[in-house]
């Protein structure tokens, strides 16, 4: 049956040459990490975020009068709905920890330079997309938690002068979070973002093969020397097979990412719902502590220390500028951090930072 | 291509026309409501006598009540005293915004009774009630709950200290006993519900069912009729019995949920071990 199939598709789209091409004849380098399974393992979280995604369209309600209460049911009464639901939130948050996981190991391995600046960018701008993704569902539950955690993170555009307001209320669609901005969110959340997740997607995966993987972490090969003046792709032709042995290797991560789901749906299933995030939200009551999910408690805690708010979005504008065009600003040719101990003192003074700010806004 | 302008411009233009009254309707439905985001920000009660003008004995009503059981749940000056708390000026007008300010001792009963309406009628019918009705001086809901700093009721409001400033201990006690282990229940039911709440659920139908029945077992206690109270024991203690289930079905859900995901867990594992493993063997 299997052999018939394949033929099928064999005599019509060349799926034997196809496999063949991209899957057993594709190589990686021989000095590949582990790290470099993080790509995919971030596609398979994708893939599980629009399945369980989908599962919770089906039975959720985007209107203030029914979200809490369809959230609830779905927890509550729909058959698996509650594993649906915990597989969404856990993996939203464990997607965002391994993109930026991804995106550090190819920083520390200097993987983003010269050819591969393109490649960086429209990875930053997809870890943005999720960052978009997190905040945009964050508050369809319409959960105290959400409700509030959203009210102070729309204020935040009113610190700039003159077009702050306007920004807010079109994100808020008015001039206070309502059933407008859940509407809006909701929207933005799956039908908006989709597409140019979508779209950054397809680009990154073409730039990733079209220049071919980096062959050098931690080290410059002599090519790498020379002066770059025209294309040319990166193969490995005395490397690994791709399959079975780094695909068999992907799979191991893509396991080891479930269990880690799976885990902590086990064992910390109130991880990312504290009290507040089992209550519906209260436009009357104001709870005691607000504050966003974990990967914006850095920047949301910089925000509240600098006295001037327009300086500290300017400050937070300029950093992600930053971020961004990174290949750009480091036009060093050395890839090795462990050479470079500006950079490295420089990486680990922000990491510090980072995680410093990120405790402090918990507390 | 000044048509496919136009064209385009006119194709953009056509469901906005038509969306019109939709968006105002949108407006009226979606911006009209309490969670529209619409907040008394200020409180012209509150305001005035948490302020320094007034003299401490004032100022101590806006403390007491931030301690209440009412502040608790939104209920706020107006609600008992009436007054308009948006309008300053008009805030304290009796004939404009129906002020009742300090009611007069006898008709502090009927003011509760307002919200309380269950509680006032079997409060009229007991001896309470008679006794101050007729003599204008015996207890009202104020003598035994407090004004302005009320905490939520519960057994322990029946002492002997309380009871025994108009009349003898010995009543009120078969009272305390008759009320004994629904109360218990009551409190382990509360401790349940809290307990969901900590482990992600939010269990509204047992909360619903719950408060119902603890307020109708409470209100009863207010004819302060022991016998009644005892021949009534039963059918409280099986509804509450019944809500007590629902706690216990649903921690056992959680209970399966937890053998699940760990099942779950465990199948992944062992798929990713394989994988290693298949990964670790040596290749042609």
């Amino acid at each position: 049956m299997w052999d018939r199939v394949r033929n099928w598709l064999d005599v019509r789209i060349g799926i034997n040459d196809l496999v063949e091409e991209e899957v057993r004849a594709y190589r990686v380098p021989k000095n590949i990490n582990i790290f470099y399974t993080l790509g995919v393992v971030t596609i398979a979280g994708y893939l599980i975020q629009v399945i369980t995604g989908i599962l919770l369209l089906i039975y959720y309600v985007p209107h203030p009068d029914h979200a809490f209460q369809s959230v609830q049911g779905i927890m509550n009464k729909v058959p698996f709905g509650w594993l649906f639901r915990q597989m969404h939130v856990m993996g939203s948050n464990l997607l965002i920890g391994v993109v930026f996981a991804h995106m550090l190991t190819v920083f520390l391995m200097g993987n983003y330079k010269r050819p591969r600046e393109l490649t960086w960018i429209v990875g930053a701008l997809l870890l943005f997309v999720s960052v978009a993704f997190g905040f945009s569902g964050y508050l369809l539950p319409w959960t105290q938690l959400s409700y509030w955690a959203t009210t102070v993170a729309t204020a935040i555009p009113t610190a700039v002068p003159y077009m702050g307001d306007l920004v807010a209320n079109v994100l808020r669609g008015g001039e206070s979070v309502t059933g407008a901005t859940l509407s809006r969110f909701f929207a933005f959340h799956i039908s908006i973002l989709p597409p140019i997740f979508l779209m950054l997607l397809g680009l990154h995966l073409f730039l990733t093969k079209r220049i071919g993987i980096s062959g050098t972490p931690f080290g410059l090969s002599a090519e790498e020397k020379r002066p770059w003046t025209e294309y040319h792709k990166k193969n490995h032709p005395d490397g690994y097979p791709y399959y079975p042995r780094f695909f068999q290797k992907d799979l191991f991560m893509v396991m080891v990412y479930l269990a880690v789901m799976f885990f902590l749906i086990t064992f910390a299933p109130n991880l990312f719902f504290p009290g507040d995030a089992t209550m519906p939200a209260d436009p009357y009551r104001t709870p005691a502590s607000i504050r966003p999910e974990w990967y914006l408690l850095a920047p949301y805690q910089m925000l509240k220390i600098i006295p001037n708010k327009f300086l500290g979005v300017i400050i937070q504008v300029a950093l992600f500028v930053l971020f961004l065009f990174w290949p750009f600003f480091d036009t060093e040719k050395e890839k090795n951090i462990m050479k470079r101990p500006f950079l490295r003192g420089m990486f680990l003074a922000a990491f510090a930072l980072w995680v410093i700010l990120m405790f402090w806004g918990r507390s | 291509m000044r048509s496919l302008v136009l064209s385009l411009l006119l194709i953009a233009g056509l469901p906005g026309i038509s969306s019109a009254g939709y968006r105002e309707d949108f407006a009226r439905e979606f911006m009209s409501k309490t969670w529209s985001g619409e907040r008394i920000e200020e409180n012209a009660c509150i305001d005035c006598h948490a302020s320094e003008r007034m003299k401490p004995v004032f100022r101590e009503i806006v403390d007491e009540w931030r301690k209440s059981w009412h502040a608790q749940n939104d209920i706020t000056c107006h609600d008992c005293h009436g007054g308009d708390p948006k309008d300053p000026s008009l805030a304290m007008s009796h004939q404009q915004r129906g002020f009742i300010g300090v009611p007069p001792y006898a008709k502090i009963p009927d003011l509760c009774g307002r919200c309380h309406v269950g509680i006032l009628r079997y409060f009229n019918e007991s001896g309470h009630g008679k006794a101050l009705r007729t003599s204008g001086k015996g207890p009202h809901c104020v003598v035994c709950h407090g004004s302005h700093n009320i905490q939520k009721a519960n057994i322990e409001i029946i002492s002997e200290q309380r009871c025994s400033k108009c009349h003898t201990y010995g009543r009120a006690q078969d009272m305390k006993q008759a009320m004994f282990l629904v109360e218990k229940k009551i409190t382990e039911i509360e401790d349940g519900i809290k307990a969901l709440r900590r482990a992600g659920i939010y269990p509204e139908e047992q909360e619903q069912a719950f408060f119902s029945t603890q307020a109708e077992f409470r209100t009863l206690f207010h004819t302060v009729d022991v016998n009644l109270v005892k021949e009534r024991t039963g059918e409280y203690t099986r509804k509450l019995d019944d809500i007590e289930k629902g706690i216990s079905g649903t921690f056992a859900d959680l209970r399966s949920r937890k053998n699940f995901s760990g099942f779950l867990m465990l199948l992944v594992s062992g798929m990713g071990v394989v994988m290693l493993l298949l990964s670790k063997t040596p290749k042609e």
